[in-house]
């Protein structure tokens, strides 16, 4: 278990005032009950399918992972080193839980899991994601996809 | 992530995110939040543990059904149980030989605990499935070597079109360290990531190995260098005298 208090000095302080984006609106979707709801997932943690380009630095784009990926064919590029992997190697859903999307999917709990999903590298700034990410969302839209799961890393 | 959900709700989506910084999420207000109490590179907990895993993706996406807001962040009670050191684990082992001796020798050394773990690695590879050793594209052994020769100070040419050498160095050590922690991992055992990182930086050639590339590269006057040595190779926590 870790919280900032776990972490080395330094770094907890240089996480918990690390400056963010202080925006000026408040949007608030809302939707179906869960039960009807299509979900994906958007990672901040560098995923790659292996074989496509890694992350490059702070490259502000995003990549691509369809639902059909195997656990063996995803690799995180993320450029930060100060958090683990080991979990991730042992289990992907650590990081990118679509084998638990598609259990509550199974079970009727959620609606269904969207047809692809989605990667940042999220040490990038955030400015700099912005027409990626709404060009994103354009993408989420025509697989009817109405709810994002956001997990960092 | 959560400027993400912010973009993305303002083009109709609704979004949930997983915090694992609070006072980042808390600074930029998203919609929805599930702060989770683990380790950064665990925001679903712990491996191998479905259960524990599904309870958080589901209290996340029950936060999606709340009427409240327009900011709100819950946090999920439970702390990850595989954060807790398992003394039942033992690193592989590596003859003193190789695993110490002077910086000299180092990089032959590194070469040679690749070789060593191969046996353990095939023995994750075949426990998991898979192996997340693969950024670089290069094999393992050649990702040894390639390290190595930078430790020597031979500043090899990048092998791959495309990627600039310091950037397929960090690739390099990236695909060592995945290659020797999972090699570490493959028992029955489950170590903490502390357990495994304690081994890797304090008793391995691979581990002094980047310690010694990142103080060599330090002293580089290639800018782009300096700044992957500086920041992409040894994690704070881990750098000499960081305490």
């Amino acid at each position: 278990m870790t919280r900032l208090t776990d972490l080395p000095p330094a770094q907890a302080k240089r996480l918990a005032e690390l400056e963010c984006p202080d925006f000026a609106t408040r949007p608030r979707v809302t939707g179906p009950a869960l039960s009807r709801r299509r979900v994906a997932i958007v990672s901040s943690a560098g995923l790659v399918v292996r074989g496509e380009n890694p992350f490059r630095g702070r490259d502000p784009d995003y990549r691509v992972i369809p639902a059909d990926t195997r656990p063996e064919e995803l690799l995180i590029s993320h450029i930060s080193i100060n958090f683990d992997r080991t979990g991730f190697q042992e289990d992907w859903n650590v990081v990118f839980p679509l084998d638990r999307l598609r259990e509550l999917a199974a079970e009727g709990t959620i609606g269904s899991v969207g047809q692809t999903h989605y990667s940042f590298m999220g040490a990038t700034d955030p400015v700099q994601m912005e027409s990626h990410a709404r060009e994103l969302a354009g993408r989420l839209k025509s697989d009817q996809v109405d709810a994002v799961i956001l997990p960092p890393v | 992530m959560s400027a993400l959900g912010h973009y993305l709700e303002e083009e109709g989506i609704a979004t949930v995110a997983i915090s694992l910084i609070r006072p980042q999420t808390e600074k930029t207000k998203p919609p929805r939040a599930l702060w989770v109490p683990f380790e950064l590179g665990r925001p679903f907990g712990p491996p191998s543990d479905p259960a524990f895993q599904k309870r958080v993706i589901l209290a996340a996406l029950q936060v999606l059904e709340r009427e409240k807001g327009p900011v709100l962040i819950e946090d999920f009670p439970d702390d990850d149980p595989r954060g807790r050191p398992d003394p039942a684990w033992h690193p592989p082992f590596i003859p003193a030989g190789v695993a110490a001796g002077s910086d000299g020798s180092l990089a032959a050394r590194l070469v040679a605990e690749i070789v060593l773990l191969r046996d353990a690695h095939q023995r994750w590879v075949a426990q998991h499935g898979r192996t997340t050793v693969g950024l670089s594209g290069l094999p393992i052994s050649e990702c040894a070597r390639y390290v190595a020769d930078w430790l020597r100070g031979t500043a090899p040419a990048s092998p791959r079109e495309g990627f600039s050498a310091p950037l397929m160095l960090r690739f390099a050590v990236d695909d060592v360290k995945a290659y020797c922690l999972e090699a570490a991992a493959a028992e029955i055992a489950k170590p903490s990531s502390r357990q495994l990182g304690d081994w890797f930086w304090n008793e391995t050639a691979a581990g002094a190995t980047i310690h010694a590339l990142r103080e060599a590269c330090l002293s580089s006057e290639d800018e782009r260098l300096k700044l992957i040595a500086g920041n992409f190779m040894v994690p704070a926590a881990r750098v000499r005298g960081s305490g």
